[in-house]
């Protein structure tokens, strides 16, 4: 079991896709931080896609992650698009609200993600209760 | 949390580890893999055991970042498994203790000045979790309780 990250940087005219692969947590949130933004400034896209698919990990380091390279790329002019969020990576991402920030995307066909959070906690709390009830 | 929530975990332990590693950011992974594996005996769903991992990895982190910034030092890490599919995990650290616990569990609130620390870590304890406990005293260090029940399972 490794709890590594990596990335690859793909750049085609004014789109640059990044993909992150591997577990986004305070340890690797530096180097990834690090290897987008030299790329973000040596090739100064008009849009960076974060590729998440390969994210087997993220906690609140990654959200961190994703609202600093968006004020990077918004310095630069550009957009940030987040693609293809596993499900755990996103209930973080919207437990953070970050849906309403940031551009979601699936590319695999037609989803929102959902306020997941308030929801869960309700089924929760009812479930506790009725178990302690029985 | 509701009195008869903690009553809940209260209840006979079953089984009990003590892990105890650097506070180095390098061990974040290796705390999360630790306390899942362990964890894992009562056959947690993929959801819970990926709540488990999110609430540690903030708790320890909490303790690399804050609680030791101007020092290096240890966490210690016990999870306790008790009747009812009652997990605890206790983080705990010697570091500099917390000023304000109130101020600090607020959602965005952060004393990292320069970093890209997002101010969710207590957030996401909260949420993905049954109950979060913070005792913290300054100069001394501060100790996590988080509180998980597992979803009951059908028997096979």
């Amino acid at each position: 079991m490794t709890h590594k990250a990596d990335l690859v940087c793909d750049t085609a005219g004014e789109q640059m896709l990044v993909r992150v692969r591997g577990e986004i947590d305070h340890h690797t949130a530096a180097d990834i931080r690090n290897g987008i933004d030299g790329a973000l400034f040596e090739k100064r896209p008009r849009r960076l896609i974060m590729d998440m698919s390969a994210v087997t990990f993220m906690d609140s380091s990654g959200l961190g992650l994703i609202m600093g390279r968006l004020s990077v790329i918004r310095e630069l002019g550009g957009e940030l698009v987040v693609q293809d969020p596993s499900e755990a990576i996103s209930r973080i991402i919207a437990l953070a609200g970050m849906e309403r920030a940031i551009d979601i995307r699936y590319t695999g066909g037609e989803r929102r993600i959902q306020q997941k959070t308030a929801a869960r906690r309700h089924r929760k709390a009812s479930r506790t209760e009725g178990e302690v009830a029985k | 949390m509701s009195p008869r929530a903690k009553g809940i975990f209260s209840g006979e332990v079953l089984n009990r580890i003590q892990i105890k590693l650097p506070a180095i950011s390098v061990n974040e992974g290796m705390a999360r893999s630790a306390v899942a594996s362990f964890v894992s005996q009562l056959d947690p769903d993929v959801g819970e055991l990926a709540d488990i991992k999110c609430a540690v990895s903030e708790a320890v982190t909490n303790c690399i970042v804050h609680g030791y910034r101007e020092s290096s030092g240890l966490i210690y890490i016990t999870v306790t498994l008790m009747e009812g599919r009652a997990v605890k995990i206790e983080i705990r650290d010697r570091g500099c203790g917390i000023p304000d616990v109130r101020a600090a569990r607020q959602p965005l609130f952060t004393t990292d000045a320069d970093g890209e620390r997002s101010g969710m870590g207590f957030t996401v304890m909260e949420s993905f979790t049954d109950g979060v406990r913070v005792r913290s005293k300054v100069g001394v260090g501060t100790t996590v309780v988080l509180l998980k029940r597992l979803a009951t399972r059908a028997p096979l």
